[in-house]
């Protein structure tokens, strides 16, 4: 169960950020090629994108890309690129409908059996708009590429006629309804960047609220936010004790060639194990049960 | 072996970036001139990865500038395939030499 | 690696931030340049950090907020540049600064040509000097006396003619260079014609052309605006600096001749300024005597090309005769 509480945003034209965003440890590593990168240094920052995706720094550490929209004239380029350096995902800018995510998929088989890999780019729908946050339950379940869908906050407040205010109000009903379409399908839901770095006090409560939403993880711009994110979504003791419960009871009732778990007296069914196994990896993963970090 | 057919550049002069200048030349030769901020550790080594990244492009003919500032070899890499990318107009790029 | 910053590029039309970038440089104690003609600047948010100008091949007014030095900002503000400048077709560029940068801007490929008492200084981002120096050191002449003459002629006078008449007189050989900036009513072009033509008959001068290094917008950039009375010192002195260092040891120049101006302030100012420089025993090369020419006179009063042009706008030519050279008069008529 792979673990995506920080997804980092690296501009493809910030060199220094393009070549050190792995020692940051944050469980996604997401470049850039569309709005952080200008016109005219689009060909170069895909180069370097190219390049880094196959460098040995970023082998251990899940890639994903933001590519240019496929109708501008950089889209296929980068894709072109990034499948054949063999970036894990691709985040699609702006999806307002299936069609976006279909053509989307559509475009990479070609590009896959063309280079003739084995691997299956996975997909990140971005809804920015309205219009895809009407359509994110179908978007969330259209293709079984798509392993996440994210809420990209600044267009989408444009496009509401609003702004982004430090009580979130105006995300409510986009969150909520992301949130329900990525869990209907059982998929990843991200919650959008805090724009504001100089603003801890409200990094911190607005990724304790979309932690007990129920958000996945969240787009982050600066690297120092990942630890501090890391530590709001590790669990607390009370749950890993919890955690280790459950699935020592699934491991013996295993070994006993039993059908049914259960924790004193109480049934435990496949749900709540596969939580336990969330909640397990998340301890290790933030270093409570001797794991990496 | 191809000439570049204009002069071009890429990247830029902030650290762990190299910013690279290349031209056309009339000899049959690839002529470097590297200032680099760990010039003595791996100056030979950066020439040496210039070079070869030209050769894999089916260049020659090239005069290149760089300014290292303290880039990684894929840095570098990328900047000066932009930078030859860029001098021929190339929009079909041929990814098995990159 | 902060990304807080971000960075924009705009020309001289965008006022508003033309006005912000001149109180920025003010509050931090820089002059601002008024002939830039496309600025950058990083801002945080939205405080104005760092910004840099371009000024035909000069780049001026880098500077960087104090409390933010030390972020490599100089770094993505001249890459910045140098793509403006490289997308407008300039290559060769120079720097003109306060000389508080001089090693990070050799990390961006530049070369110091002159650093003036750690006020002012100028470096460039090629080998231009080092060659213009090889060419000028072909056209070394033997002798005591190696006199120089700097004029932009604009257009030839008799009263250019005098002077440079006097100066070959006193010299065993005489090197004559004209400003090459086309800055001035007449192009570079004509004016050396003009020269040329009007010294024909003398036998031992080199008319040079002038270079960047010599009364240029990179050495001398409000030389060009004296009429304003606006000749800034430390301009004047780090053209006079890389003619003393690197020109005049090329030519083995031992002289340099100039105008007296007796109604000119600014000129004076400079004529004065230039023995100092110079003469001063203490330079790193040899120096240089500086000999003022008295002007000559036409019923009463100077001749200069300023009054040449203001003959010429109201078309008095019989007036014009007296104070031209016959081959400037002839190409006068022909305009």
């Amino acid at each position: 169960m792979k673990l995506r509480r920080s997804m980092l945003f690296v501009p493809g034209s910030n060199t220094s950020m393009v070549c050190n965003a792995f020692v940051y440890r944050p469980d996604t590593v997401m470049f850039d090629l569309e709005d952080s990168v200008a016109i005219e240094e689009k060909d170069s920052a895909r180069l370097m994108v190219y390049h880094a995706l196959q460098h040995f720094t970023y082998e251990d550490i899940e890639t994903a890309v933001r590519v240019n929209p496929l109708h501008s004239i950089y889209g296929l380029l980068d894709l072109e690129a990034v499948i054949r350096a063999g970036v894990d995902i691709i985040r699609l800018p702006k999806t307002d409908t299936v069609e976006d995510v279909l053509q989307m998929q559509e475009v990479i088989e070609k590009i896959e059996f063309k280079i003739g890999t084995d691997k299956r780019t996975k997909l990140l729908a971005a809804i920015e708009s309205a219009q895809g946050v009407v359509n994110a339950v179908d978007i969330a379940r259209c293709s079984d590429r798509l392993m996440g869908i994210a809420l990209g906050a600044e267009d989408f407040v444009r496009d509401l006629h609003t702004q982004r205010t430090k009580a979130g109000s105006e995300l409510m009903v986009a969150r909520a309804q992301i949130l329900l379409a990525a869990r209907a399908a059982k998929i990843h839901a991200f919650d959008s960047v805090f724009s504001d770095v100089r603003d801890k006090e409200g990094f911190v409560k607005e990724a304790n609220y979309i932690k007990d939403l129920g958000f996945d993880g969240k787009s982050l711009i600066n690297p120092n936010q990942i630890s501090v994110l890391h530590k709001i979504f590790a669990p607390s003791g009370d749950d890993v004790e919890w955690a280790l419960d459950v699935i020592e009871a699934s491991d013996n009732a295993k070994e006993k060639g039993l059908g049914v778990v259960s924790i004193d007296g109480k049934m435990v069914d496949a749900p709540v194990i596969a939580r336990a196994q969330w909640t397990l990896e998340l301890a290790k993963a933030s270093g409570m049960l001797g794991g990496d970090e | 072996m191809n000439k570049i057919k204009k002069r071009a550049y890429a990247g830029t002069l902030e650290s762990s970036d190299a910013f690279i200048e290349i031209e056309p030349i009339e000899e049959d030769e690839i002529r470097i001139e590297l200032q680099s901020s760990v010039e003595e550790m791996y100056g030979d080594d950066i020439r040496d990865l210039i070079a070869k990244v030209i050769k894999e492009m089916d260049i020659s003919y090239i005069s290149v500038r760089v300014q290292d500032k303290g880039a990684l070899d894929y840095v570098i890499k990328a900047r000066l395939q932009a930078a030859i990318l860029r001098a021929n107009d190339d929009k079909k790029i041929k990814w098995d030499k990159l | 690696m902060d990304s807080s910053v971000s960075f924009s590029d705009f020309d001289f039309t965008n006022a508003r931030r033309v006005k912000r970038v001149e109180k920025f440089l003010n509050t931090i104690g820089l002059d601002f340049p008024s002939s830039i003609e496309n600025f950058v600047i990083a801002k945080d948010g939205n405080e104005l950090i760092a910004c840099g100008g371009l000024d035909g091949k000069v780049f001026k007014g880098i500077a960087v907020a104090p409390r933010r030095r030390g972020e490599g900002l100089i770094l993505s503000i001249m890459t910045r540049l140098i793509n403006i400048a490289y997308s407008k077709g300039i290559k060769d560029l120079f720097i003109f600064s306060t000389p508080n940068n001089i090693e990070l801007f050799e990390g961006c490929g530049f070369k110091l040509i002159e650093n003036c008492d750690n006020e002012i200084m100028l470096m460039e981002n090629n080998d231009n000097l080092a060659n213009y120096k090889n060419i000028l050191t072909k056209e070394r002449r033997d002798g005591n006396v190696i006199g120089s003459i700097v004029m932009n002629a604009n257009p030839f006078t008799l009263g250019h003619q005098y002077l440079v008449e006097q100066a070959a007189k006193k010299s065993d050989w005489l090197h004559l260079f004209v400003v090459k900036e086309d800055l001035s009513e007449f192009k570079f072009k004509d004016r050396f014609e003009l020269i040329k033509k009007g010294v024909s008959h003398i036998s031992n001068v080199t008319v040079h052309e002038g270079s960047d290094y010599i009364i240029s917008n990179a050495t001398f950039p409000t030389y060009f605006i004296k009429d304003k009375g606006r000749i800034n010192e430390l301009h004047a002195k780090l053209d006079l600096m890389v003619f003393r260092n690197h020109l005049a040891p090329a030519l083995g120049i031992t002289h340099r001749f100039v105008g007296t101006e007796p109604y000119c302030v600014v000129t004076n100012n400079y004529n004065k300024n230039m023995k100092k420089i110079l003469e001063d025993p203490d330079g790193k090369s040899n120096p240089i005597e500086v000999v003022e020419i008295q002007r000559v006179e036409k019923e009463g009063r100077a001749i200069s090309a300023s009054r040449v042009r203001e003959l010429l706008r109201v078309k008095k030519f019989d007036e014009l005769e007296k104070i031209v050279p016959a081959t400037t008069m002839k190409f006068l008529k022909n305009m």
